[in-house]
C-alpha cells in the first residue's frame, strides 16, 4: 500500500515531527511505503508532489491545524486523525488507513 | 550542540508539571536565554492547555515560542520519582525536554529541535537517556543519535 501523510500541530515544533517519525516507523514495519510531509515551524518539508499524491492509495492527515495545499489530495480517501493519536498509536492509524483502502476497493 | 552541561538537571525535584517547567525555565533564565521568565512560562503553559506535551513513554516535551526567548534553547531534566503530566499513556514523566524558541527563530535551530523530537520516538535513544546517571552520558547519547 502506498501511503502519503501530512503532519502538523499548533506550534509546529515538536508534535509535527514526532508524529511523522511514528507514522514512518509504523508503516514500514507493516510493510507499506510511506512519505510524510511535515508542515511545521520550518515550513513544509519533504513535500508530497501532485504525482505522489495521485499515486497514493490513501492519505493520512495527522493534523491539528488546517493542512496546506489540501487540493493536492482531492478525490483520494483521506483519514483524518489528531496529531496526538499518531504519536500515541501510529500502528492503529495505519490499520485504519488499511481499512479505508479495503473499503474503497 | 544545543544541549550543554548547565542546561541539564539530573535530579529534578518537582511535584507538578508547573513546578517542573518553572525549575527548568529558571535554568534557561540563568543561562541568559530569556528576557522574561514569567512571559516565557506563560507561553509554555498556554501551549500545555491546548493539549499535553506528555507524549507517553515517560517523556514530556513542553515548549514555547515567545518574544521572551533570546535564543533557541533546550533544557533537559530528569525526575526519578516522575511528574504527573496528564500524559497520553497516563504514566508519570521522567524525562523532560523544555524547548524555547524566539519569535524570529532561525530555521537551522528549528531543524535541530525537529530532529530531537523525532529522536524521542526512538526506543533505544530513550532507553539510553533513562539509564544515564550523569550529564556526560546524556550529552553522549545525544551525540551518538545525532545522525540517525
Amino acid at each position: 500500500m502506498k501511503i502519503v501523510a501530512v503532519t502538523s500541530c499548533p506550534t509546529g515544533i515538536a508534535h509535527t515531527y514526532m508524529a511523522a517519525e511514528a507514522l514512518e516507523k509504523a508503516a514500514k514495519k507493516m510493510g507499506h511505503t510511506i512519505k510524510v510531509e511535515t508542515q511545521g515551524s520550518i515550513g513544509i518539508e519533504n513535500k508530497i508532489s501532485d504525482k505522489e499524491a495521485s499515486e497514493a492509495d490513501v492519505v493520512i492527515f495527522a493534523a491539528d491545524v488546517a493542512v496546506k495545499e489540501e487540493s493536492r489530495f482531492s478525490g483520494k480517501p483521506i483519514l483524518k486523525v489528531e496529531v496526538q493519536k499518531a504519536i500515541k498509536n501510529a500502528a492503529e492509524v495505519i490499520k485504519e488507513a488499511e481499512a479505508i483502502v479495503e473499503k474503497s476497493k | 550542540m544545543l544541549l550543554s552541561d548547565e542546561m541539564i538537571c539530573m535530579d529534578l525535584n518537582a511535584d507538578t508539571k508547573e513546578d517542573a517547567i518553572r525549575q527548568l525555565a529558571m535554568m534557561a533564565a540563568e543561562a541568559g536565554k530569556l528576557t522574561s521568565m514569567d512571559e516565557y512560562i506563560e507561553s509554555v503553559l498556554a501551549r500545555e492547555k491546548t493539549y499535553t506535551t506528555g507524549v507517553g513513554n515517560g517523556i514530556a516535551i513542553p515548549h514555547g515560542r515567545s518574544k521572551a526567548v533570546k535564543e533557541t534553547f533546550i533544557v533537559f531534566g530528569k525526575s526519578r520519582k516522575g511528574v504527573e503530566w496528564e500524559a497520553l499513556d497516563g504514566k508519570p514523566v521522567h524525562l523532560i525536554f523544555l524547548l524555547g524558541v524566539p519569535e524570529e527563530a532561525e530555521s537551522e535551530h528549528l531543524k535541530v529541535l525537529s530532529q530531537i523530537s523525532r529522536r524521542l520516538m526512538n526506543e533505544n535513544f530513550v532507553k539510553r537517556l533513562k539509564r544515564a546517571e550523569t550529564k556526560k552520558e546524556i550529552i553522549e547519547a545525544f551525540k551518538d543519535f545525532q545522525q540517525s
